[in-house]
């Protein structure tokens, strides 16, 4: 029986792509619309980034590729072997450029965020009853219209940011990709995992120069 | 939820089993228990709920269903069995001379969060092995484990074997302590090597050696080649060492008893780091992705209830065993059929059926039913 890799066709698939050519490992050609595409000695499921660490955390996929910002946020019980380098963000507070971001005032504020969960425990662990309003997306537009004071979202290169007149005020966490691997899959396929470790740990290695 | 809302649905985290899930259940319970019956524990059947102070520990204490007696003392509904079989063991059954193997077999309740097998209401099988030697408790309660798997006809499991004492001798080289080290112990749970490396980064020095060890923890494991490899990675430290010691010491006896094939070292088994004192272990199976079970030693516990002994446990989930067994197809029950038994009259019915009954056959009462 072959390994399945939980995969998302969001921001990471081209990176995993070329990681995964780049070792020789088998990848779906293609687009197409199958979500569970058999392909060599591997077997993919493609699902929504936030779903990967959840296939991988219940078994049903043996190893996912997932951002750690997404790890974060769905709090998963999974392994994390490796970290694959590409996919590098910041998970961080902005706010309007010039407005200042005060959460310890006296009146209420609201962040909008797609990382509701990681989000509320930045501001609550340290005592901060910021109110979170849970978004699908495009949260960069939320202050300009007056839903949310200031947001927590992923940046790449701050221009979106920037577009929406928003300015950095801390950073939550840093992600990268990461290889994640289920516990039971760990112990009970251990030779295939470990080989798919491998073999990946050495790819990736070429590109980062580590 | 209006009233009649709450007579239909049923509240998240409880099940209700009928007919042959419940025979399915009985089944594995059965098998476990004769496999705890042949290694001579003790059945214990502890109370349904005790005061909340029995089950004071922090992992515990959140999770608890606890309510206020009518004398004001606050009970709380077992959430675990262990803890009542230590203070059992401390109290009523404080003449008997150690070592002690207890088992239990039945509910747990906690609040939880619902997930694949794991319920608010939980159904546990599991034994105590209270006082002697630390090693030989250590395996038997091993090869008990595996008895349990091997009788209950799961394929492919794997103990994965671990001892806390690596992981808490090399954090206290490091002199790591408050949030540091707890993102440091969710590092290597999730066995991250480069969050690891992190965590350990900046300021703080923490000694190389220690640094390279930490973070190798998270990448050793497999078969017992790998406690070699960590010998010499963590020979510096004296408590890694004598841990590793202990780990060998087990693993050998497993090996020689033919069971090395389902045993695998994980050293970066830190789960249970504020409750268990030595050797941990969890078992996995392929097919769910989930722990079935597991164990360890925790020596502090007892102490607690006023009877210091060593001690060492082991639990399986029956929810999570049979889901198990169901994905690997080996949980069937055998159909069975009734003797429809009637008569002319409602008393040479009765009386046909009490005499197939004492014959030990299964009968199915059929007068006043349509044929």
């Amino acid at each position: 029986m072959s390994l399945t890799v939980a995969l998302s066709k969001g921001k990471l698939l081209a990176g995993t792509e070329e990681l995964f050519r780049r070792a020789g490992l088998p990848f779906p050609n293609g687009e197409g619309r199958r979500l569970v595409v058999p392909s060599g000695e591997l077997r993919f499921l493609f699902v929504k980034d936030m779903d990967v660490p959840t296939y991988v955390e219940y078994g049903v996929a043996d190893c996912g590729i997932a951002g750690r910002d997404v790890l974060l946020e769905t709090g998963a019980d999974v392994l994390e072997p490796l970290d694959l380098g590409f996919g590098r963000c910041r998970v961080v507070v902005a706010s309007p450029a010039g407005r200042g971001f005060a959460p310890d005032g006296a009146s209420s504020t609201r962040v909008a965020s797609k990382y509701a969960r990681l989000a509320a425990a930045h501001f609550h662990g340290r005592g901060l009853g910021v109110e979170v309003v849970k978004l699908a997306g495009s949260v960069e537009i939320a202050p300009g219209l007056g839903l949310a004071d200031g947001i927590v979202d992923v940046v790449e290169t701050g221009r979106t940011l920037a577009e929406n007149g928003l300015e950095v005020i801390e950073t939550v966490a840093e992600s990268s990709a990461r290889l994640i691997v289920n516990r039971a899959s760990y112990h009970a396929r251990r030779a295939e995992v470990q080989q798919l470790v491998e073999t990946l740990r050495e790819a990736s290695a070429v590109r980062t120069g580590l | 939820m209006s009233g009649r809302e709450r007579l239909v649905q049923v509240p998240p985290g409880v099940q209700c089993f009928v007919g042959d899930e419940a025979r399915r259940r009985r089944s594995v319970e059965e098998k476990v228990v004769a496999v705890f019956e042949g290694w001579d524990y003790e059945e214990i059947i502890p109370p349904l709920f005790d005061y909340a102070d029995v089950f004071a520990g922090e992992a515990l204490a959140s999770r608890t269903y606890s309510f206020v007696a009518r004398d004001g003392s606050v009970l709380a509904l077992r959430p675990d069995f262990t803890s009542l079989l230590a203070k059992i063991a401390a109290g009523r059954l404080r003449d008997r001379q150690a070592p002690l193997r207890l088992y239990y077999s039945g509910e747990v309740v906690r609040y939880e969060p619902v997930k694949a097998g794991r319920q608010n209401e939980l159904y546990q099988m599991g034994l105590e092995h209270l006082g002697g030697d630390a090693r030989a408790a250590d395996a038997e309660v091993l090869a008990i484990a595996a008895e349990c798997l091997e009788r209950l006809g799961v394929e492919g499991f794997v103990l994965a074997v671990g001892h806390v004492g690596v992981f808490a001798g090399l954090v206290e080289a490091a002199g790591l302590a408050g949030e540091r080290l707890a993102t440091l112990r969710d590092r290597v749970e999730s066995k991250d090597p480069a969050g690891v490396r992190q965590v350990l980064q900046g300021e703080g020095g923490v000694p190389q050696e220690v640094a390279v060890a930490l973070e190798r923890l998270t990448v050793l494991g497999g078969g017992r080649e790998a406690l070699d490899q960590a010998g010499s990675v963590f020979g510096f430290c004296p408590p890694a060492r004598a841990a590793l010691d202990e780990l060998r010491a087990v693993t050998d006896a497993l090996a020689a008893a033919g069971l090395a094939r389902h045993v695998a070292v994980d050293l970066a088994e830190v789960r249970g780091l504020d409750y268990y004192t030595g050797l941990v272990f969890r078992v996995f199976a392929p097919d769910l992705g989930f722990e079935v079970g597991g164990g360890g030693r925790y020596d502090a516990l007892l102490a607690r209830f006023g009877r210091p002994l060593p001690a060492v446990g082991f639990m399986l989930g029956l929810d999570r065993v049979a889901l198990l067994l169901e994905r690997q197809g080996r949980l069937a029950v055998a159909p069975r059929s009734a003797e429809a038994v009637r008569g002319a009259s409602l008393g040479e019915a009765l009386a046909r059926a009490v005499a197939r009954r004492a014959e030990g056959v299964r009968v199915r009462f059929g007068n006043g039913e349509p044929r």
